[in-house]
């Protein structure tokens, strides 16, 4: 199927779900205002689906927007947004009955900023890219430029485990196998690794000085679905409300455990940062670990009992005297 | 770590109130010589222990925290310290990947009989903490 | 008469400035563009400078700042205030950057003059340089403004090739330039090359907003819930957008205590979050149109009614730093009352 059929398929799909009263909402992608962008498209309009797009931009997680919405929602998700509406319904969060997962079989998103990089020029002022296979092709001040596309997707899409969703109530366009580079995804935070537990601390502390405290990584994250969070309570006030490097840093740290069992790596939080935090180096650390000590993958088998609710008899004993 | 010969680190422990807690109160009574360097929190159990509850004491300046409950099996409500271990477990390795000195983040089993255990624990904690040095995590120095 | 300097002298001007003032220019760490204090560095930013992700007002209202220590000892408590106010310049500030200042001083000294703001207000000077390549998320030219020219800057730089035109705006900015060196004439042809120059700029800036009777009409479409509801489902309430605004400028009062001693902060808030206005009692925006729609307004509507100008200089920052890509001049072209003419 090229794009455009699969595009067309899509809008033909949302539009007969809302018509049909299937759902109440569809909540997908469109283009966006500015170049190479999407933006989420969240509709009770019919009419409004022809503005439904498949591209490489579509790199929100739009299982964010289940947890807001009243009714029943039709959603455009790709492997790792459904990996995170699995762990919603996990969570009873979110009631299965009521999403309609329209599954988009992905092969990895762009990374702007990793264009920018390369190209020298923000993306503003790049005239064209387009994923040609295996290549992304770069037009810039009249001429072409050829990328390998593992160079310029995401890291996370670098590593992704689930390229189609194993969860979907209709999936547009034929499944893509999985075919994860973790040595590739893995390259920031095993340069972390080799520091020493000094070292290591001070870099967090250095990047951590920039934050502002948008809160943008935690309100683009699914999985940070609290009604009050505890960097919000004032009695006891856990942290300060100031961005001050400590309490970012502790903001984060708990941010990332709490989150234990329910990231999916879909790499959000570290898009949105407006000063370029790599906190995917922390939600990947922590995916990681909850792999390797308790074999939980987040949002993979929709049985599974939350990470966090559950145990086995004999398990990680080994850090109790 | 330069540090001075006199200097004793402190340390905060949450015990959970069946088991370890009543471990400690028995050492007490029966006169054992546990180090003054902990400071007890009573807590209804070891699953109660939030991981902010150990980067608080940590911000605060502690130099170390102990998380203590019933062993495996022994919970007064059945399951807590097995929630408490998955906790724990993922804290303590993802505060070692931000940087932070494993040894400033203890757990252990101790039953209300183990009078002989909290001493030893408490013991060999505070002998870690000594060797780790002074928290200066969270001290401002830029 | 106006006066050139060549690109090459910037870093030894920039040095010689460093003498009187502290002396901030774009930078760019770790990836993300700031000003930044002038410490030596070479004059590469004159390259790559768009205009900043964190904008120059941060140096007048920082991201956190200070208001006081105290402490309890035997003879009772103890007030320590911040140190006073360095002199600043800050060199190349946009104009739409500079105007926001110019729209936030209303506020700072309208019933109640702020000192914390207008202390740094009033020893900083501004050394505006003008957009060669606005983003294509910029938006200035709606707002009545030139990427070239201002008049909320002491001095106004314009590029002329390997040269800046400089003007002085105020008579701070003529007597700083009296004192310093590396300056030189201008001739007539360096007038028409700066004059080119400011068409040019203004021709790329092609993002619209119309803003004829904008507060009219955000008026009569306020109790439009359905409209709101729906420009603002996919907004994420994060900060981005305001703590990032050159011209918002909501903080937030907190105290650290540490036992017998403290400190006072203020430390910048925003309208989107849920918990803004908590601390009297309830934040009447408790849904996200709701806060949405305060946001707009208070830009468009609200304070042009208290202060006859428009809170928004047309920078772009909201537009290109949202993660949703919710764009301001989207919902305002988009308000459903039209006003008869």
């Amino acid at each position: 199927m090229t794009n455009r059929e699969a595009e067309q398929r899509l809008r033909d799909e949302a539009k007969s779900l809302l018509e049909s009263a299937k759902v109440d909402y569809i909540v997908g992608f469109a283009d966006g205002s500015l170049k190479f962008h999407t933006t989420p498209l969240i509709t009770r309009n019919k009419d409004d689906v022809d503005h439904l797009v498949i591209n490489p931009f579509m790199a929100s997680n739009l299982a964010k927007f289940l947890t807001e919405l009243e009714g029943r929602v039709g959603i455009v998700a790709k492997g790792c947004d459904s990996r995170s509406i699995v762990s919603l319904v996990q969570d009873n969060k979110v009631s299965r009955e009521k999403v309609v997962i329209v599954g988009i079989p992905c092969r990895g998103m762009i990374n702007l900023s990793k264009i920018e990089q390369l190209a020298g020029k923000e993306s503003d002022e790049i005239d064209d890219i387009t994923r040609q296979g295996d290549k992304v092709v770069v037009k810039l001040d009249g001429s072409e430029k050829e990328i390998p596309v593992k160079e310029v997707l995401f890291d996370h899409c670098l590593a992704c485990e689930l390229p189609t969703p194993k969860e979907y109530d209709l999936l547009i366009d034929e499944p893509i196998p999985a075919t994860p580079d973790e040595e590739a995804s893995q390259a920031k935070i095993n340069k972390l690794e080799e520091l020493s537990h000094h070292e290591r601390w001070r870099f967090w502390q250095n990047e951590f000085s920039r934050c502002i405290r948008c809160y943008a990584c935690r309100n683009v994250c699914p999985a940070c679905y609290c009604q009050r969070c505890f960097v919000e309570e004032a009695e006891p006030q856990w942290i300060l409300s100031i961005p001050k490097w400590q309490d970012n840093l502790i903001f984060q740290i708990i941010r990332n455990i709490h989150l234990a069992g329910r990231c999916t790596d879909c790499g959000e939080c570290e898009r949105a940062c407006p000063v370029n935090i790599p906190l995917r180096s922390l939600s990947k650390e922590m995916y990681d670990l909850v792999g390797e000590l308790f074999g939980f993958k987040s949002g993979m088998e929709i049985d599974a009992a939350p990470l966090l609710t559950h145990y086995e008899l004999e398990e990680a004993e080994d850090f109790f005297r | 770590m330069a540090q001075d010969s006199e200097w004793e680190p402190k340390l905060v422990g949450f015990l959970c109130r069946w088991c370890s807690y009543a471990g400690a109160d028995l050492a007490g009574t029966s006169r054992k010589k546990y180090p003054a360097n902990i400071g007890i929190i009573k807590v209804p159990c070891s699953g109660r222990v939030d991981p902010l509850f150990i980067l608080k004491a940590l911000r605060l300046g502690f130099d170390g925290v102990l998380v203590s409950g019933c062993h495996p099996g022994e919970c007064h409500y059945q399951t807590g310290n097995y929630r408490a271990r998955r906790k724990i477990a993922l804290t303590k390795k993802f505060l070692e990947y931000m940087g932070i000195d494993p040894r400033r983040l203890q757990a252990s089993w101790i039953s209300a009989s183990e009078g002989g255990k909290f001493t030893e624990v408490t013991t060999q904690v505070t002998k870690e903490l000594k060797e780790a040095g002074p928290n200066e995590l969270f001290a401002d120095d830029k | 008469m106006n006066q050139k300097i060549s690109k090459k002298d910037i870093s030894k001007l920039l040095d010689e400035l460093g003498k009187e003032f502290k002396v901030f220019s774009p930078s760019r760490e770790s990836g993300v563009t700031t000003f930044a204090e002038w410490d030596g560095r070479d004059s590469s930013f004159l390259e790559w400078y768009r205009n900043t992700v964190i904008s120059p007002k941060a140096q007048l209202q920082p991201l956190y700042e200070k208001m006081f220590s105290f402490h309890k000892d035997k003879e009772g408590y103890h007030l320590e205030l911040p140190p006073p106010t360095d002199k600043k310049l800050i060199f190349g500030i946009r104009p739409c950057d500079a105007k926001a200042l110019t729209i936030i001083d209303k506020t700072f000294q309208d019933t109640y003059q702020d000192p914390y703001y207008l202390d740094k207000r009033k020893n900083t000077l501004l050394v505006g340089l003008g957009c060669t390549n606005p983003y294509d998320s910029c938006f200035c030219t709606s707002l009545g403004l030139s990427p070239t020219q201002s008049s909320d800057v002491d001095l106004m730089l314009t590029d002329i090739g390997d040269e800046f035109l400089i003007e002085a705006v105020t008579d701070r900015g003529m007597k700083l330039i009296k004192k310093t060196s590396y300056l030189k004439e201008v001739t007539k042809t360096d007038e028409a090359k700066a004059e080119e120059a400011r068409r040019q700029a203004s021709s790329k800036v092609t993002r619209r907003l119309d803003t004829k009777d904008l507060a009219k009409r955000l008026l009569s479409s306020f109790d439009d819930q359905d409209f709101w509801e729906k420009v603002s489902n996919k907004c994420i309430s994060c900060g981005i957008c305001t703590l990032l605004c050159p011209t918002c400028y909501c903080f937030d009062i907190s105290d650290e205590l540490v036992k017998k001693e403290g400190s006072r902060f203020r430390s910048g808030d925003s309208c989107a979050f849920p918990v803004y206005t908590k601390m009297p009692m309830e934040n009447p925006r408790l849904e996200k149109w709701r806060r949405v729609r305060q946001k707009v307004c208070h830009k468009y509507e609200f304070y042009p009614m208290s202060f006859e100008v428009i809170a928004c200089s047309g920078c772009g920052r909201c537009i290109r730093l949202c993660p949703v890509n919710w764009d301001i001049t989207q919902i305002l072209a988009s308000l459903p009352v039209k006003v008869k003419a």
